[in-house]
């Protein structure tokens, strides 16, 4: 790479400066946008009081201790200042801050599905570039078709009937939650370095990384067959270097590029969880309890939950770029 | 022929009576019904019903009822709605035209008092319990008569003739009362006596449970979790099921729903307007601090005082509670109240004074702050928001010899297969919440396994909007009853496991039950002799006009 | 000449399709899947949300293997349900629906052939073998073992629920309507016995004590009395208010009452007050019988079977099927149960009636999955039509423009990144109801974003082509060079995205039918399986889940293996995407 020159240095800093300052754009937008979408389409938080044989009167006082008494513009205005601050308010259903809960199932999602996915690149980006190696070979047409086929079957389908085999019918793994009750630990780390967690973890995790298996499959198996043609390989060959280092010293290192924007892209999407899988295995994750929110309408919680899984994609978005620019000197800082 | 049906015609109640009225209209007069006057086609219904996710029986009934409706040519659109939406519709907005919905049947329903309320048309303002807009000035007259009538045997007569009253006005269709259809594991535990409307997770549960196998300690589990449990702050069953397990109460019900004293030694009535609690002696708190006269009062003024809405309507007789002695207390009420003395005083806990006196705003201490200080027979140990609760028995609470358990956890699922995983693998002994009806065949082929049928006094109905036509017209909504098949709805649906419905107030709740008010049967025929005399026919299409 | 440049980037996605095998394979696929959602009425077997109910003539027998009791079901009589049954000194008759009746001797069934045409409920053997049977509309009629039939008018068409004989000549009959008469048969007259109540309660069921009074049982836990020495009719008071069913006494005395909600009544003899008893079930029970020893037993619907040692508590004994049973018949060597009026054929595996079995309200469930590839590819490529349409216009106006346009454009589409699916479909549920226009809408909405992404960066490139700026020169505007010079090259890229988008929108919809966002009553394989997830059955009812996600899965195959094959057309050296 050749030594960059100071308005190429200016250039970049200002792009990556403009880029953060769009992505705060875009979450101020979905902020706003959330706001009103809830208060204008979701039913009153307190209807569901009703059943509870709650009357009017009743119901007025726990909106006015919602805050929900006072004029919706006056609302935005007390919501904004408090994200800017970093307070996310108090949950109406659990009565709780809302961070706190976010945090713990936030730290519940990333648990299951950063391990599931790591698995699955990590599987699957040597196999796609083993699988371009033998390309049009059984093996090759197999190993695209298995990708493929956990790509197309629905992941709270395989779900089920992972836990019908593995779970109801072997017996072997456990099938919901992530670790078995009651148990004696205190602290989030406490709960999740045991074996039992782990335990837990296996099956819906493997249900998560053989659906994301095939994206690096194929993309790994595709821009290996385009390195393949290029010169370096070329003169790697000419050299006369083995074909097995020349595919794994030369051409995957070239490969990678794409294969880990898919990750960190992949990644940033987890953090909405994949919710079919959290309510298939009854992980207690974000996806789940956002669901649960805006059918409760507490909006404090859904507000927090959409912005926080937003916030998540755009900064590892940003992140993409970012290594863009860093790596890939073609890339144009417009 | 003819004279059989007149002597049919003569007989009250009779079944077959209106069809072969229709059979006599069909024969003869029905010719000549009047093809001169204006017809104006019946306005369109639309139907609201709850999603199938959140209930396929409501969902699916809802279909039922429509295709019957229809064949009387009615245009019916069926509504599927999240629950939430269509509460706030029916109740907020009572912007709807039929809306099928259910009360839960919580142990204090069992007194008549709330859901005879949700036909008295003083309820029927937006947001009031009676979103269909009921009127009957009798009806009224007789609630307020019962809500303060002191002698069982008179408030008994009372509620019955209401019963009998509102019957024939068809307001709503109770369409039927849901078997709760629970199980536990008897090889871990033995000795439960299921609570209508309660199931087994009722507050006798873990007193009566004995164990049969090497854990001590028993485990529910359930598909929902407590919002929260600050004794003034949560509004949902799940909390209260929970914290009446560490929080005593003055009285407690009965598995017959028969009010008990408990951490009262006597209950008495001291006058119209005034009710003398004795306290039990030798009571302590589980910080060790004894229970007094003073704890008691100074619950019941903290609760008027911070205005926690969930017990309102427990509190609303209650002017205020005055110390006596050290052992007595004073209710004074602002009316005579039927229900105070067995339904406020067994729901309203006690709370240590020395604790809750320093809080001031009750509502809004975070989680963690909540003081989970009882005298009840159990203990707080922990509450691990999404997955467990734990309590453990309190050995110097007076009933501690009687119970058989060390303590009880209370394991949360996502949901009902989670459940009932639970129980089938030995995780749980108990489910708290009824099982699906795929679940139910499964749990009875399980030799491990005690399915438990609780039927409910809560109810599913269907609310007719009065406000608007056609159901502003008695003979429509009454014919409309009679053309929904609630018998299938039962058989098919629940598969059995639930009775077809009549009164607001329940069969199973024996005492303030009227079982002889009219009952609609499913008969087509006798839906259309009831439209028909009332002067509706029907056009070419067979659609319905007037 | 922009035509034929249109035509022939149309031209080559096709040709890559049919010179790949494993996209022929897809296409093939694919075009059975169409096939399937065009002539769905003509392929499904059933009306898919038809409940599917049976009625038959069902006999079970009891069976005792070691300790374990268990009623096993017989071949069923006939197609007709069967209502009432008795049995007296090696004759048994059972009666039903249609005016059926059946005649057990010696071990075997055979059906009479009857004048009668209406529904029989009840019957009743006299010592002779003459048997009286009596049902709907006042029917009533005499067998007589020399196989002939006398038929009897009723003074009214009330139904009859039950018959007994009081005596070689008279019969005492029950039924709808509280009527009580009582019938002397060879002067056929009929008198009218008048009930202590007179409400109009339907009666259900009458039997002989054994001091020759007989009891009626009816509605509203409703027992009358008919004293044969001062012939009044009196009102007895019993434990509940349920409906009672059928009423039982054996020679010694003991009797059981059965009713709706598990309602049982013992006596334990003549001399002992009606007990209620604690029923292991609480639904309907429709007969009873208890031996001279205490030995009970009950029947009801859903297949409830009842029985209780003397002086022990009721337990459920299995049975193979479950059938309504109405009735007890018991013989000197069998138990017989009888029954089975409409049942719903639930949970039914695989069989030629149902050939993907049924599911919990007894719905084909082969029919379901048929129509269930309808919504697949109407949202499939409806929602893959817009998503493109909207995608390409944006990416394309996006980069050709770039300035303010591309940067308004591309943060809304960083606004788009940012909006989980799942949540934000449920708001749009919530906001709207439920339907098939929302699902396409969430889907489409939350798809574009990669489609305008992926257009853009490749009109980035193309915008800068000589071709473009000769275009330009000469004076072609803006509409003109975008849809006429720079689309064509995007077309095959759009291809691509189309088919993928498809795939990515079929398991778009089942995800939200599966979280039970999808338009109601409708059917769609994700519905499919929620359905079984939500019932509970779904752990053993293979056949419930295995078809829909089976046919997801190879719909969604086929259309990846055809954009495989466009892929190598639209770039090569395009990347997979999320």
């Amino acid at each position: 790479m050749a030594v960059h020159s100071e308005s190429v240095m200016s250039s970049r800093r200002s792009y990556l400066i403009r880029r953060v300052f769009h992505g705060f754009m875009a979450l101020f937008i979905i902020a706003t946008l959330l706001f009103f979408l809830f208060r204008l389409g979701l039913p009153d938080p307190t209807a569901a009081l009703i059943t509870e044989g709650l009357n009017p009167e009743e119901r007025e006082r726990i909106r006015a201790s919602f805050g929900l008494d006072r004029p919706i513009w006056e609302q935005y205005f007390i919501y904004l200042v408090n994200i800017v601050q970093g307070d996310f308010g108090y949950s109406f259903h659990y009565r709780a801050p809302v961070a706190d809960i976010i945090w713990e199932r936030l730290g519940n999602t990333m648990i299951l599905m950063l391990p599931a996915i790591v698995l699955a690149y990590a599987v699957g980006a040597p196999l796609g570039a083993w699988l371009s190696w033998r390309r049009g070979s059984r093996a090759d047409t197999s190993g695209i078709f298995v990708g493929l086929m956990f790509r197309s079957a629905p992941m709270f389908w395989t779900g089920m009937i992972a836990i019908l085999i593995f779970g109801i019918g072997l017996g072997w793994l456990p099938t919901s939650g992530m670790r078995t009750l009651p148990y004696e630990a205190t602290g989030f780390f406490d709960k999740i370095f045991t074996l039992d967690f782990l335990h837990h973890l296996i099956l819906p995790a493997l249900v998560v990384a053989l659906y994301y298996l095939g994206s690096p499959l194929l993309i790994m198996r595709n821009t290996m067959l385009e390195v393949y043609g290029e010169d370096f390989i070329e003169m790697a060959r000419a050299k006369g270097l083995p074909e097995r280092r020349i595919l794994y010293a030369h051409a995957a290192r070239n490969a990678l590029l794409p294969v880990v924007t898919q990750l960190a892209v992949t990644i940033g999407l987890a953090a909405g969880g994949q919710v079919v899988v959290e309510v298939v295995f009854s992980w207690p994750g974000l996806g789940r309890e956002i669901l649960n929110s805006v059918r409760t309408s507490d909006f404090p919680l859904a507000q927090a939950s959409f912005l926080v899984m937003a916030a998540f994609v755009i900064s590892l978005n940003l992140l993409v770029d970012i290594l863009y620019t860093m790596l890939d000197p073609r890339v144009s800082f417009k | 022929m003819n004279n059989a049906i007149t002597e049919a015609l003569a007989k009250p109640y009779s079944g077959k009576r209106t069809s072969l009225r229709v059979l006599a209209v069909t024969l003869g007069l029905g010719v000549c019904a009047s093809q001169s006057q204006a017809q104006e086609p019946m306005p369109s219904i639309t139907l609201t019903t709850t999603t199938e996710s959140y209930d396929p029986i409501r969902y699916e009934a809802a279909f039922i009822i429509a295709e019957r409706w229809e064949e009387l040519g009615l245009d019916v659109t069926v509504a599927p709605t999240e629950f939430s939406t269509a509460l706030e519709r029916l109740y907020d907005q009572q912007d709807f035209d039929a809306t099928i919905l259910g009360w839960t049947g919580r142990t204090d329903r069992l007194d008549p008092q709330f859901f005879l309320s949700t036909l008295d048309s003083r309820q029927s303002n937006p947001g009031g319990n009676n979103p269909g807009g009921y009127d009957n000035p009798e009806f009224n007259a007789l609630f307020d008569q019962q809500s303060q009538a002191f002698d069982p045997d008179e408030r008994q007569q009372l509620v019955m003739e209401m019963q009998e009253l509102y019957k024939p006005d068809a307001p709503l269709i109770v369409l039927f009362y849901r078997d709760e259809v629970v199980a536990y594991n008897h090889d871990t535990f033995e000795g439960f006596e299921p609570m209508a409307g309660e199931g087994l997770y009722s507050e006798w549960g873990p007193m009566e449970a004995e164990p049969v196998g090497e854990r001590g300690t028993l485990r529910i589990g359930g598909p929902q979790e407590p919002d929260n449990l600050n004794p003034l702050a949560s509004t949902s069953v799940w909390g209260w099921k929970w914290m009446r397990l560490y929080y005593d109460r003055l009285v407690r019900l009965s598995a017959d729903v028969e009010p008990l004293p408990w951490a009262a030694e006597s209950v008495e009535q001291v006058g119209d307007t005034t009710i003398a609690v004795t306290l039990r002696e030798g009571m302590t708190f589980h910080d060790g601090e004894p229970v007094t006269a003073e704890d008691v009062a100074f619950t019941w003024n903290y609760y008027l005082d911070q205005d926690y809405s969930y017990f309102n309507s427990y509190l609303a007789a209650l002017e205020n509670a005055e110390v006596v002695d050290e052992r007595t207390v004073h209710f004074n009420l602002k009316e005579p109240s039927a229900s105070f003395a067995s339904i406020s005083l067994s729901q309203i806990p006690i709370l240590p004074e020395h604790i809750w006196s320093e809080i001031d705003d009750a509502s809004s201490l975070s989680p963690v702050d909540v003081p989970t200080v009882g005298s009840g027979p159990f203990q707080f140990e922990r509450f691990d928001r999404g997955e467990f609760m734990a309590i453990s028995k309190f050995d110097d609470h007076f009933y501690a010899d009687d119970i058989a358990v060390d303590g009880v956890e209370f394991i949360i699922y996502a949901d009902m297969e989670g459940v009932y995983t639970g129980l089938q693998t030995g995780e749980i002994d108990v489910t708290a919440w009824r099982m699906e009806p795929g679940q139910i065949s499964l749990a009875e082929s399980q030799d491990h396994l005690t399915v438990v049928n609780v039927p409910d006094f809560g109810y599913y109905h269907l609310t007719f909007n009065l406000r608007r036509p056609p159901f502003d017209d008695r003979a429509v909504r009454r014919a409309l009853t009679m053309a929904t098949d609630r018998e299938r709805m039962v058989n098919v649906l629940l598969d059995g496991r639930g009775e077809v419905g009549n009164s607001v107030i329940a069969p199973v709740n024996n005492y303030w039950h009227e079982a002889f008010i009219e009952q609609f049967e499913f008969d087509m025929d006798a839906a259309r002799a009831e439209l028909e005399d009332a002067g509706y026919s029907w056009d070419e299409q067979g659609r319905l006009v007037r | 000449m922009n035509r034929s440049r249109l035509l022939k980037s149309a031209q080559e996605p096709v040709r890559a399709i049919l010179g790949d095998r494993l996209a022929l394979v897809g296409l093939a696929v694919l075009m059975s899947i169409i096939a399937m959602a065009l002539f769905a009425p003509f392929l499904s077997t059933h009306a898919p949300l038809a409940v599917n109910e049976r009625e038959e003539g069902s006999i079970f027998t009891r069976t005792l293997e070691g300790e374990q009791v268990r009623w096993e079901a017989l071949p069923p009589l006939g197609d007709e349900t069967l209502n009432a049954a008795d049995y007296r000194d090696g004759l048994g008759m059972a009666v039903g629906r249609n005016g059926v009746v059946w005649r057990y001797a010696e071990g075997d069934w055979s059906r009479l052939d009857t004048p009668l045409t209406t529904t029989l409920n009840a019957v009743n053997i006299r010592e002779d073998g003459a048997t009286l049977v009596a049902g709907v509309r006042g029917t009533v009629a005499l067998w007589t073992p020399d196989d002939s039939w006398r038929t009897y008018d009723m003074p009214e068409p009330m139904g009859i629920n039950g018959i007994v004989w009081l005596d070689d000549s008279t019969a005492l009959l029950v039924g709808g309507g509280e009527v009580i008469w009582r019938l002397d048969l060879p002067r056929g007259e009929v008198e009218t016995l008048a009930s202590p109540v007179g409400r109009g309660f339907d009666l259900n069921a009458v039997a002989l004590d054994v001091d020759g009074s007989a009891w009626v049982v009816g509605d509203r836990g409703l027992a009358l009395r008919l004293d044969p020495e001062d012939d009044s009719v009196s009102l007895e008071r019993l434990p509940g208010n349920r409906a009672l069913n059928h009423i039982h006494f054996a020679d010694s005395g003991a009797g059981l009452i059965v009713g709706e909600r598990g309602t049982l009544l013992i006596r334990e003899d003549a001399s002992a007050r009606w007990q209620s008893q604690n029923a292991p079930d609480s639904r309907a029970i429709r007969a009873g019988w208890i031996t001279d020893e205490g030995h009970a037993f009950a029947v009801g619907r859903s297949g409830i079977i009842f029985e209780r040692e003397p002086g022990a508590d009721w337990r459920l004994v299995p049975s193979s099927e479950e059938r309504h049973l109405r009735a007890l018949m018991v013989t000197d060597e069998h138990y017989f149960a009888i029954g089975s009026d409409r049942f719903v054929n639930r949970l039914a595996p695989p069989s030629g009636e149902h050939w993907f079995g049924t599911d919990h309200l007894g719905r084909d469930l082969f029919s379901q999955n048929i129509h269930g590839s309808q919504i697949a590819l109407l949202v499939g490529f409806l929602g893959a039509t817009l998503v493109v349409l909207i995608g390409a216009n944006v990416g394309l106006v996006a980069g050709y423009f770039r300035g303010r346009t591309e940067t308004v454009l591309m943060r809304t589409v960083d606004v788009m990144y940012g909006i989980p699916f799942e949540p934000f479909a449920l708001i749009l549920v919530l906001l709207f109801e439920p339907s098939l226009f929302i699902v396409i809408l969430a889907v489409s909405l939350l798809t574009w974003r990669t489609v305008a992404r992926l257009i853009r960066s490749q009109v980035l490139s193309l915008r800068e082509r000589p071709f473009v700026k000769a275009a330009r020169v000469a004076g072609a505007s803006d509409l003109r060079i975008m849809y006429l010079h720079i689309f064509p090259n995007v077309m095959p890229l759009v291809f691509l995205e189309l088919a993928i988008i498809v795939g990515v929108s079929i398991i778009a919809e089942a995800t939200l039918s599966f979280l039970g966002l999808g338009p109601p009553q409708s059917i769609s394989w994700g519905g499919i399986l929620h359905n079984a997830r939500l019932s509970g059955a779904w752990r053993e009812a293979w056949w419930w889940n295995l078809p829909p996600g089976l046919l997801i899965m190879i719909t969604v195959l086929s259309v990846f293996f055809i954009s495989r094959s466009l892929e190598l057309v639209a770039n090569p050296r395009l990347r997979a995407r999320r």
